[in-house]
């Protein structure tokens, strides 16, 4: 079986490097003879429903906007959750998922309504190192944030990590991102995957089932190297 | 009395380079805005100024129109990319007799430098994705420089890059922009209209867009292609360039143009820009333990993108030196936008404060690498050979003072 990864609208949410993200959940796989894909949807292209894993980066405004114009036809995503589908999603790709997000002019924008959360405009942007305490079985976790939005959850759900340094979602509730049976999401960018080698696994292997150890030191060297100096 | 503050601001800039406390240019620009908050202004009356901005070639681009003025008229400039407040207060008091200042102007600083300077010209390069973690989105940028056009002064020109459509949709509302393609393709943040957030349809190769609402490329005035520079009143030139890669033959182009809005003949600002081969230390020689290095400038994709392109014809070993201070940008996450496999096939040594982010991006690119502890280091792997070193903002200074001078 060739496990089938889709890069989501990539011109319109890729502010932050979140390439990266795909490239190295690719190159992890690719190490350890994983027979897999990479589907890149353009914004002209159609999203397919039935891949295994989908991956939602970062963006300005208006291409928030216009990413979940693409991706509300047809209600996609959704459909991609119901096939099994999971989905790995950054900052405005995380926003995006929920109920609503602000964007610039005041503007509040209707989300996929995929995850119970809201994002509000918060003032100033949330800009710089983010660590947390996962609460998932993995190694702290290390990234790099920059967003103009904060959210809460609307109802009871999983935080990714509890915040030791930096902001995450934000609005006093100390906790980044979210974690549900088939999403993963965050703030952290950096890309997160590059720097967070075992999230990067452990997203993995969710799909693929347990995964062979893999000898890459460079990654848990810059891991140990970003944690340390925050 | 603003001679005196001048004065007083110099002493204690020369004072603060000497004894290596600071910057000699900030501190002298520091003192002169502290005492004289309108001291640009002021300095700026009776000049005739030219504002270059944008995100990449600023340097370059200011560096070859002073050249090319610098035949005809006194001129001053800021050189050492002093390009914020202080550095433009600095570059305007020396050379008092000057007529002509050309300055370099941050993206972010630029309306204060146009209310200030009431400039002749204002040349805008491009905006992409550079140092996020401090200028935030590419569009919030675009939207002060067009509300910064409102405010330019009558009889000003504006010299714009029609292929970059953030530029276009900043400078479009002026009544006198005079438009320039280099024939740069593309642009990876613009893949939304800067007007109305529709998806933006690119043609031509990447070299032209239009969108549903309206908004589309402007017709150019200027138009460089393979050398070869094209007025609208079918003027030509060819424009030759000193400095190496694509970038520097559009700004040339544009620094041309430029001369041309003060007098100046085509041929004879040709003349004197393709005699410029290094600006600030870019494209210098320097000299590491054994090993010869060309040292050459990346801040952000954009011109990462570039600069990889310009090395790649270059020596075979390369060092890469990525640091994150606030000049840098703190956030390194842009390394994973930059397609590194020009390098493949090279030897390449990382290094710099984030060389283990670098050595990541380069394990993923499969690109074979060494990490080194510095520059030194670097040149130790290498030995006796000429090597190229792209360094980040703040280790390219660094290195630039290590430049021969010729
Ligand atoms: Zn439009």
């Amino acid at each position: 079986m060739t496990l089938a990864i889709v890069h989501l609208l990539p011109e319109l949410l890729g502010t932050y490097g979140d390439r990266g993200n795909v490239e190295i959940a690719s190159w992890r796989l690719k190490q350890r003879g994983i027979a897999h894909e990479v589907i890149t949807v353009g914004v002209w292209d159609k999203v397919p429903t039935s891949a295994d894993l989908y991956f939602l980066g970062g963006g300005e405004d208006d291409a928030q906007i216009a990413a979940r114009e693409i991706l509300e036809q047809d209600a996609a995503l959704q459909k991609a959750l119901n096939n099994g589908g999971h989905i790995f999603a950054v900052c405005a790709g995380f926003q995006l998922l929920g109920a609503s997000f602000p964007a610039s002019r005041k503007r509040t924008i209707t989300g996929l309504g995929i995850l119970p959360i809201e994002t509000l405009a918060t003032s100033p942007r949330s800009v710089g190192e983010i660590l947390s305490q996962p609460t998932i079985s993995v190694a702290t976790l290390t990234g790099f944030e920059n967003h103009g939005g904060q959210t809460r959850f609307l109802e009871e759900l999983q935080p990714l990590g509890r915040v030791l340094r930096g902001v995450g979602n934000g609005l006093h509730s100390n906790v980044d991102g979210v974690v549900t049976d088939q999403i993963i999401a965050t703030y952290m960018h950096g890309p997160a995957f590059a720097r967070n080698p075992e999230l990067a696994d452990w997203v993995l292997a969710r799909k693929v089932g347990e995964l062979a150890p893999l000898s890459a030191p460079i990654f848990n060297e810059l891991h140990a190297e970003r944690v340390a100096s925050n | 009395m603003l001679r005196i503050i001048i004065w007083v601001a110099s002493v204690l800039g020369w004072v603060s380079r000497v004894t290596k406390r600071g910057n000699g240019v900030m501190v002298t620009g520091r003192v002169i805005l502290k005492l004289s908050p309108h001291a640009v202004a002021t300095l700026a009356k009776n000049r005739k100024v030219v504002l270059i901005s944008g995100t990449n070639g600023k340097t370059t681009t200011t560096s070859l129109i002073y050249h090319a003025l610098a035949a005809q008229s006194k001129v001053v400039s800021n050189f050492t990319g002093a390009n914020l407040f202080a550095g433009l207060a600095t570059a305007l008091s020396k050379e008092m007799s000057a007529s002509v200042a050309v300055l370099e102007v941050d993206e972010m600083v630029l309306p204060w430098a146009i209310a200030q300077t009431k400039p002749e010209l204002v040349v805008l390069l491009n905006l992409g994705r550079d140092q996020l973690d401090r200028l935030s989105e590419v569009r919030i940028v675009a939207q002060k420089w067009k509300e910064a056009m409102k405010t330019l002064p009558p009889k000003c020109a504006v010299l714009a890059d029609a292929d970059d459509p953030f530029v276009t949709w900043a400078a479009r509302d002026w009544s006198d922009v005079i438009w320039f393609s280099s024939g740069a393709t593309g642009h990876i943040d613009a893949s939304t209209c800067p007007e109305c957030g529709a998806i933006l349809d690119w043609n031509d190769g990447g070299n032209d867009y239009v969108c549903e609402c309206g908004f589309r490329k402007p017709s150019v005035d200027w138009i460089l292609r393979s050398g070869e520079l094209t007025g609208p009143h079918n003027q030509k030139i060819t424009v030759h360039s000193a400095i190496p890669g694509f970038a520097a033959i559009g700004n040339a182009a544009r620094a041309i143009i430029a001369a041309g809005i003060f007098g100046i003949p085509l041929q004879e600002s040709a003349r004197s820009i393709a005699q410029v081969s290094s600006v600030g230390g870019r494209f210098g020689e320097l000299k590491i333990g054994k090993s010869t290095f060309r040292l050459l400038l990346s801040k952000n994709p954009a011109s990462w993108r570039e600069t990889l392109e310009t090395s790649a014809s270059g020596p075979n070993a390369v060092a890469l030196v990525v640091n994150a201070n606030t000049q840098d940008g703190k956030d390194t996450s842009w390394l994973w936008d930059v397609d590194f496999t020009p390098l493949r096939g090279r030897k390449v040594v990382v290094t710099g404060q984030r060389r283990l982010d670098v050595s990541a991006r380069l394990t993923v690119n499969e690109i074979p690498h060494q990490i080194a502890e510095d520059e030194a280091e670097a040149a130790e792997i290498f030995g006796a050979v000429q090597a190229d070193v792209i360094a980040s903002y703040t280790a390219f200074h660094r290195l630039a003072k290590l430049v021969k001078r010729s």
